[in-house]
């Protein structure tokens, strides 16, 4: 019975052995190791050949914990082992623990903890690295975009003009392809930044007043011609109970709609679209408004519909419908920036209804802006105005020169570079300034900060507008900061450019 | 003429010491993470022809530690020679490589120490131009203990050092 106690409760064992001050083991107690007296301890294990320096010293202890041995039956055990030596001629003395039980369980405590540690820190790298690659991606895109726009503001400006210069049909026609390819393009870059924005963590909303029910019914005009020309029917059922005026992101709720409308019109061949909005919910300060746009399109299977709000995502992979597959994205995106989710129902080969509930302010205060008469805003016809454009694309300069000449009232000073500014300036005075944002080896908005300096009162007062595809709320913030009064957004039409020059020129 | 020599392998847990002394001594390679507790203590002859002389090197394969001032002082006794190992892939075991180094010098003064950055397989060659200043110090040796690169090179050119 005691074997058995002895096996299945193991407590340490130790070995004493006495050793010449060469090694040689003059007693051992033969514990562990067995018959080796005579030997020299360098032969018992390795470890023993890096103690020599330790034997030859005087009245010392030294205590080797955790040391792993392999005794005569080829098993590892793992040791303390300790080194005595004396003052008088007595011989060191080395005692041998095997401490294996308790080194097993601190073994796998040790385990545990290091590879917790060593996945965590593996964890934080990858981390770090996906997040470079997004920030890389991010401005791979905003660069990207940026420069595309341009470029696109030569065509739809150039397309303008050409548009007044007596074109036959065919001519017009053609025409009409290019400006169709280009506002997708525009669409395209503009989906494409608003992604960007919305992995950045960048796209908020901007909260104001609006009639709710003016914004449907022009998006309502829009759609109508749209649906027609596929031979669809859109039928629109807006509730009477609308409020009149919420407090809310006009821009995003109409990109919303428009997504969702567009959409729904691709997706479908034959039948109607039917676009609801009514009233869900209304509180002292909030109201909630159901917007729900049903087509009897091709439909999407029930396992398909979590992945049509991915980026880049169609499901039509046949490239039957053009598109980058960003609306639904974005508008799920946006709406969930108002604390809500866009539902689908959906039946493949029957049609789908995508819906959601969408809050909205309310305050008895809110009154609107009255509206920019833009076009009561002429500037007086008898004088003359000097602009003066800092801007470094030659096809963006060659745009504005074309659409100011047109006008006929409008000098046209050009400067590429920014150290340029303000010598140009104090030399001429100008009515305003075009400026862009990008130059090169400087910004737009240092640029006006310079000017805004300048010891001339005239030049504190004379309008600044930005000409830019940076219009995210941290940079109109800055350019706000810098003296900018306001921002036409690359790339810009003849209206677009115009309505604002002559709103600061009036 | 045959010299036994000691030499200690420090650095992180988990940066690849074990396998390094088992691809030496063993030329195996295990992708398994077997935690060292305490020390192993391997050896293996080294023959330097130039020299016209053997060495056993009898290496301790220590626990790895984060704080090398915490390494057991006997561990540390008649060794003569130190490797110094980081693992390329994180950052965490090469932060305070310039401070053990000299933390490991001023202790010591006059033994050598060489510094290997292992794991060499999982990085690129332009990984390594750009951090070379991260790392903090010359970087003797860039290992592999998977592949086995540069391995044997590394002790044997220890022990070379050793041997002057």
């Amino acid at each position: 019975m005691l074997d058995n106690y002895k096996k299945e409760h193991p407590q340490s064992v130790n070995q004493y052995m006495i050793v010449q001050l060469d090694g040689t083991i003059t007693e051992s107690d033969d514990v562990i190791y067995k018959n080796i007296v005579g030997e020299n301890i360098s032969e018992i294990h390795p470890f023993f050949e890096s103690i020599h320096e330790a034997l030859q010293e005087k009245n010392k202890r030294h205590v080797f914990s955790c040391i792993h041995l392999t005794d005569q039956n080829n098993q590892t055990i793992i040791t303390d082992i300790v080194v005595k030596t004396f003052d008088n001629d007595k011989l060191p003395m080395i005692v041998i623990l095997d401490l294996t039980l308790h080194y097993d369980n601190y073994q796998t405590t040790a385990q545990v903890r290091n590879e917790s540690v060593i996945n965590s820190q593996i964890l934080e790298l990858k981390n770090d690295y996906l997040q470079e690659k997004e920030a890389f991606k991010n401005a791979f895109i905003a660069n990207f975009s940026h420069e595309l726009r341009d470029p696109l503001t030569g065509i739809l400006t150039f397309s303008d003009i050409l548009k007044k210069t007596g074109l036959n049909d065919e001519q017009l026609n053609y025409l009409k392809v290019i400006d169709s390819s280009s506002s997708y393009l525009k669409q395209l870059i503009e989906d494409i930044l608003d992604i960007s924005k919305i992995e950045a963590g960048k796209l908020e909303l901007v909260i104001t007043p609006f009639d709710i029910r003016e914004l449907l019914e022009d998006i309502k005009k829009g759609f109508k011609i749209k649906a027609e020309q596929k031979g669809l029917e859109l039928i629109t059922n807006f509730n009477n109970n609308l409020p009149l005026i919420v407090g809310g992101d006009p821009l995003r709720l109409r990109q919303v709609i428009n997504n969702l409308l567009e959409n729904a019109i691709k997706f479908t061949e034959v039948g109607t679209i039917t676009f609801n909005v009514s009233l869900n919910q209304i509180r002292a300060q909030k109201a909630s408004i159901h917007f729900q746009i049903i087509d009897t399109g091709i439909g999407i299977a029930e396992d398909d519909i979590e992945q049509i709000f991915t980026s880049f995502t169609q499901l039509n992979k046949a490239s039957t419908y053009k598109g980058a597959g960003l609306g639904l994205a974005i508008a799920k995106h946006l709406v969930s920036l108002t604390d809500s989710k866009i539902s689908v129902d959906s039946t493949l080969g029957e049609g789908s209804t995508f819906s959601t509930n969408i809050n909205f302010k309310l305050d008895h205060n809110y009154k609107l802006k009255s509206k920019k008469k833009t076009k009561e805003i002429k500037p007086k016809s008898d004088k003359k105005y000097s602009i003066l454009l800092v801007e470094d694309s030659e096809i963006t300069q060659l745009s504005i020169l074309k659409i100011l000449a047109s006008k006929g009232n409008y000098f046209l000073d050009i400067v590429t570079k920014g150290e340029d500014v303000v010598p140009r300036i104090e030399q001429s005075e100008f009515d305003l300034i075009l400026m862009d944002i990008k130059l090169p080896n400087s910004y737009g908005d240092e640029i006006t900060k310079l000017i805004r300096k300048m010891p001339d009162r005239d030049h504190k007062k004379t309008p600044v507008i930005a000409l830019t595809a940076r219009v995210f709320k941290d940079d109109l913030r800055r350019y706000k900061k810098a003296g900018i009064n306001d921002v036409i957004k690359k790339p810009f039409d003849e209206d677009a450019l115009l309505s604002k020059i002559e709103e600061y020129l009036k | 003429m045959k010299i036994s020599k000691k030499i200690v392998l420090i650095g992180h847990f988990g940066v690849g010491k074990s396998s390094l002394i088992r691809r030496f001594v063993e030329d195996t390679f295990t992708e398994d993470y077997k935690v060292t507790i305490g020390v192993h203590v391997l050896k293996k002859e080294v023959k330097l022809p130039e020299t016209d002389k053997d060495i056993t090197l009898v290496i301790w394969d220590l626990e790895g530690n984060d704080d090398i001032t915490n390494t057991r002082p006997s561990y540390l006794i008649g060794t003569n020679g130190f490797l110094y190992v980081f693992d390329l892939t994180r950052p965490a075991t090469y932060e305070k490589l310039s401070n053990d180094l000299d933390y490991i010098s001023e202790r010591f003064p006059k033994t050598p120490i060489k510094v290997i950055g292992n794991k060499k397989d999982l990085v690129t060659n332009e990984f390594i131009k750009q951090n070379k200043e991260v790392f903090g110090r010359f970087v003797d040796f860039y290992t592999s203990a998977k592949s086995g690169k540069n391995v044997e090179d590394v002790f044997t050119n220890l022990a070379k050092a050793l041997i002057k």
